[in-house]
């Protein structure tokens, strides 16, 4: 591995000798290969391509200022967010490609994924998932976007505010969901809440009537849905449909078209990481202009995160290629601990010892089939 | 209050449920095929209703287009896939798996051209409100039954009085029938594909406005026919149509006593229960071994 | 390369072991169960469980699974013993869609749909091995004890249920006792797999167990042939070889890689069956009666 890489940084460097050829021209020699192990297929296709949609604008954007010596390219796998095809392509990623640095979303293949990364010291980064189980599976494992307690725990002051007190909860019953659970059950009632019923679910459920029957006997002031993809639309739907008039609201899962083009999701309130796409940082402005452009609306907090994933192991490979480092697990590990703070969209992202990201909350509310910030 | 409700909800998918069950039924009664690909008649037919709705084209023409996709994929089944097999004597599972393929295929395609996950027509006639203290019924409640209660009005009329219907009937009951008829099977056969597959096209239109559909709901909506089909005893429409209410009512009277998360298994505890102390259904002749 | 070679052979070795003991009862005892993946999942959570709780030994874990795994069969054989056919099917579908259910819930036994995480690499007797090894040596038996009950007497009493199973009654055998074996037999075989796999993927959560995997299993079974000794190992070989095979082409666009690849794997299965329903190793004359 180290061998063929040193013999081409040599190549390369008398390439980049020759003066000031354009700018686009000065990356040359084998790509960095950014493998994504998204689904792109199956009930939960709709991700994988919100998630590919930011990681090939961070490229694009990076190859536009010459950030790197080396161009990069993705190499993407398809996990249908099932653990098993997860693991397969991780290897195929690692093994047969060579990947630098692979994004992954979703917390079964995550989990499924992280020891195959963790024993070939390859980076990986989760920039979809949001289960506070993702956190510290391994060194090389990075989360760029903030976990659900980080939302969810930001989110109660909100509710209260609103006066939205008695919060029922219809989860599906994984770590995540559990974190949530958890969450309400003990720190709802520290903020002036109280947690009136919960509710779960099946992953494949599709019928919601009878259990909008069961919500609507605690009366709630609010719903709290937890859930992700395509079911979360349904949920919606089914609960607007039996009765449930009160305020819906939720986590990030929620910033998908399926459920912003719900005609039954207006006013859905939900929590995301902050994004000013018109008062922000430069790099956000840019990002939003240019994502708009490119696919005609406006981006999402996938896209931003996977955005922000790309963008990150390019400023983290500049750093390494300046001390003319092997940029590796470990070099872009030493490298995240020793800068820790970094320019992304959505402003100034943190990471703690374990890679975990942490940034500003802010509580979004769908009006008119689009997502504006309220608070 | 509450259980009111519960029954009410589960009454309504309960009719869907039942529909979508006696199409199985009926096709699986006069052929002995276990049509699998059932549930893709299903998402066919919704997703050309859902088509049509959102070109604009007026509901009665989206729902006929849905019928229409719903036979014309039963009749492609029958004709080139399973009499090819069933002229190899190709058994049971062979057209298990290969109906399966089918679906798998088709699945896949949705998604490519109709985009994945969820999708739903807009309406209002799904939307309930307040009919009784607590108790909420939408619009379509009502017409999810009178749609039953039509169609199997109009199913068990042909049936009875015309010829075909008879015939059908009659190869029901005595599956040995089937060799006596000779070269006629064939176009029983094919009838029976047609009307079974169209029954299926209504319960799609109707879920397409309550639950909404995505490319992997026939799985689902075919599991549920299996299950109805053998509870309501194999060969037995009314049972059939009978189970498939049943199953959607306990799906949902059973969130009176149990967790959430556990609706779905009731529908499967049920059926297993049935296989396994009263394997010959509500209805049905005895077949065990 | 020889990395990513070795997991794909490792799962491929693993999903033999599943076909061939599938195979095993559809072939040999006429049962059509579409509730494989349950069983896959008890042997793989108790073998987990196993490499958590006390040691990671693997001859234990997959002893364990074994039992675990053989003794729930009861669940298959005992539907089995009362309807045949169709009615079958129906039952094993609705046992495999309440298994997914309990999967999901008994949080205690398999972490929910959170799973089973930092399963320790598996060893054998206090030194640490590789699963493919294991999982080869596990098939080869399988396959040799097929081998040798296809043609013993067991193996001959339960063709004869296969093939005409009042008559076989009639003849004295015990259809019941031997239905029960065999569904033992091939679920306890399913079980070690479970286990392979818990230990191989150091991950386990109910998304590997779930009807699809049911139905992906069984349709390895079918491709390669009912009934045949290396019909469900052509078949796993080949249904497993696919997807991988797909995700080197070039030409097929990211966003429907997996679209593809289900579509042709869809097709596969029909056109197989339309026209070479004995399957591919099936002897065509004899998969007419068999499959």
């Amino acid at each position: 591995m180290t061998g063929p890489q040193i013999a081409r940084r040599a190549l390369l460097g008398t390439a980049l000798a020759a003066p000031f050829v354009r700018p686009s021209f000065a990356q040359g020699g084998d790509p960095y290969v950014i493998g994504t192990l998204f689904p792109m297929s199956g009930p939960n296709g709709e991700y994988g391509k919100l998630f590919t949609d930011g990681a090939a604008l961070a490229i694009e954007h990076a190859r536009a200022d010459g950030t790197l010596r080396r161009p990069m390219r993705i190499q993407a796998e398809d996990t249908q967010a099932l653990p098993q095809q997860g693991v397969i392509g991780m290897t195929k990623l690692v093994n047969v490609d060579k990947a630098h640095y692979v994004l992954v979303g979703f917390t079964a293949v995550s989990k499924a994924v992280a020891p195959v990364g963790d024993r070939a010291k390859t980076v990986m980064v989760n920039g979809g998932a949001v289960g506070p189980d993702l956190s510290g599976l391994s060194p090389y494992f990075w989360n760029v976007i903030p976990l659900a307690h980080l939302e969810t725990q930001a989110f109660l002051p909100f509710l209260i505010r609103r006066n939205l007190k008695r919060i029922a909860l219809v989860y599906v019953d994984d770590p995540l969901g559990d974190a949530i659970l958890g969450l309400l059950r003990t720190e709802l009632p520290k903020a002036g809440g109280e947690l009136a019923g919960t509710f779960s679910i099946p992953r494949t459920a599709q019928q919601f009537g009878p259990i909008a029957a069961r919500v609507r006997q605690t009366r709630p002031d609010a719903v709290y849905v937890a859930s992700f993809g395509a079911q979360q639309a349904q949920i919606i739907k089914g609960l607007r449909d039996n009765g449930i008039t009160q305020p819906l609201v939720g986590y990030s899962a929620l910033s998908i078209d399926s459920v912003r083009t719900l005609p039954e999701a207006e006013g859905v309130i939900f929590t995301s990481q902050k994004f000013d796409y018109t008062g922000g940082s430069e790099i956000t402005r840019r990002f939003a202009t240019d994502f708009k452009a490119r696919h005609g609306g406006e981006p999402g907090a996938y896209n931003a995160n996977y955005y922000n994933a790309v963008r990150l192991f390019a400023l983290l490979a500049r750093e390494i290629e300046r001390e003319n480092g092997t940029v590796n697990g470990d070099s872009l590990r030493a490298t995240l601990l020793r800068v820790r703070e970094f320019d992304l969209v959505g402003g100034k992202g943190r990471f703690d010892d374990l890679g975990n990201i942490s940034s500003e909350i802010q509580v979004n509310e769908i009006r008119g089939g689009r997502v504006v910030p309220i608070a | 209050m509450l259980f009111l409700q519960l029954l009410l909800q589960g009454i309504q998918t309960g009719a869907l449920y039942a529909l979508t069950a006696a199409g199985f039924a009926l096709i699986f009664g006069a052929t002995r095929i276990f049509h699998f690909a059932h549930g893709t008649s299903f998402t066919l037919a919704g997703y050309a209703f859902l088509f049509c709705w959102n070109a604009g084209i007026p509901w009665w023409a989206g729902a006929l287009a849905g019928i229409v996709a719903a036979t014309l994929f039963g009749l492609a089944m029958e004709r080139f896939v399973y009499r090819p097999i069933q002229r190899h004597e190709g058994s049971f599972f062979t057209v298990f798996v290969a109906a399966f393929g089918v679906a798998v295929v088709v699945q896949n395609l949705i998604g490519m051209f109709a985009g994945r996950g969820f999708a739903a027509v807009d309406t209002s006639l799904s939307r309930a409100t307040e009919v009784l203290p607590d108790v909420f019924l939408a619009p379509i409640f009502w017409i999810a039954i009178a749609v039953a209660v039509v169609l199997f009005a109009a199913l068990s009329a042909f049936l009875t009085r015309t010829h075909a219907g008879v015939a059908l009937r009659a190869l029901a009951q005595n599956p040995d029938l089937l060799r006596a008829y000779g070269l006629s099977s064939n176009r029983l056969s094919m009838l029976a594909f047609a009307l079974g597959s169209a029954m299926a096209a209504p319960a799609a239109v109707l879920t397409a406005m309550t639950t909404g559909l995505n490319e992997a709901i026939g799985h689902h909506v075919m599991l549920i026919s299996i299950a109805a089909t053998i509870v309501g005893g194999v060969g037995s429409l009314r049972g059939a149509a009978l189970a498939g209410l049943m199953l959607g009512v306990a799906e949902s009277v059973a969130l009176q006593f149990v967790d959430t998360q556990w609706a779905e298994a009731v529908s499967f505890l049920v059926l297993f229960a049935f296989i396994i102390f009263r394997p010959s259904g509500i209805f049905g002749v005895a077949q065990t071994r | 390369m020889i990395a990513y070679a070795a997991n794909l052979a490792t799962l491929v070795a693993i999903f033999c072991i599943l076909a061939a003991t599938l195979n095993f009862i559809i072939g040999f005892a006429g049962i059509f169960s579409v509730a494989h993946a349950v069983f896959f999942g008890l042997g793989a959570y108790a073998g987990a469980q196993v490499a958590l709780l006390l040691v990671p030994d693997a001859l234990l874990a997959c002893i364990v699974a074994a039992i675990v795994a053989g003794g729930l069969s009861l669940c298959l054989a005992l539907p089995a013993l009362r309807v045949r056919g169709e009615y079958f099917v129906a039952a094993s579908l609705g046992l495999q869609m309440m298994a997914t259910t309990l999967f999901a819930e008994a949080k205690a036994f398999t972490g929910g749909i959170g799973g089973l995480v930092a399963i320790p690499r598996p060893t054998l007797f206090g030194i640490e091995v590789g699963v493919l090894p294991l999982a080869l040596v596990a098939l080869a038996l399988i396959l040799f004890l097929t081998a040798r009950l296809q043609h013993g007497a067991f193996g001959r009493s339960l063709q004869s249920i296969r093939d005409a199973e009042s008559a076989a009654e009639a003849l004295g055998k015990n259809v019941a006792a031997a239905k029960t074996l065999a569904v033992a037999f091939a679920c306890a075989g399913a079980g070690i797999g479970g286990a392979l796999f818990a230990l191989h993927l150091s991950f386990v959560n109910v998304e590997s167990f779930t009807m699809d995997q049911s139905v992906l299993i069984m349709a390895m079974v079918i491709i390669g042939g009912t009934g045949t000794l290396w019909g469900p190992v052509i078949g796993a070989i080949i249904l497993l070889a696919l997807p991988s095979g797909l995700a080197f082409l070039p030409f097929i666009p990211a966003t429907e890689v997996g679209a593809v690849q289900q579509i042709i794997y869809g097709l596969a299965m029909t056109l197989l069956m339309v026209f070479r329903p004995a399957g591919l190793v099936g002897d065509l004359s004899k998969g007419r009666a068999t499959a």
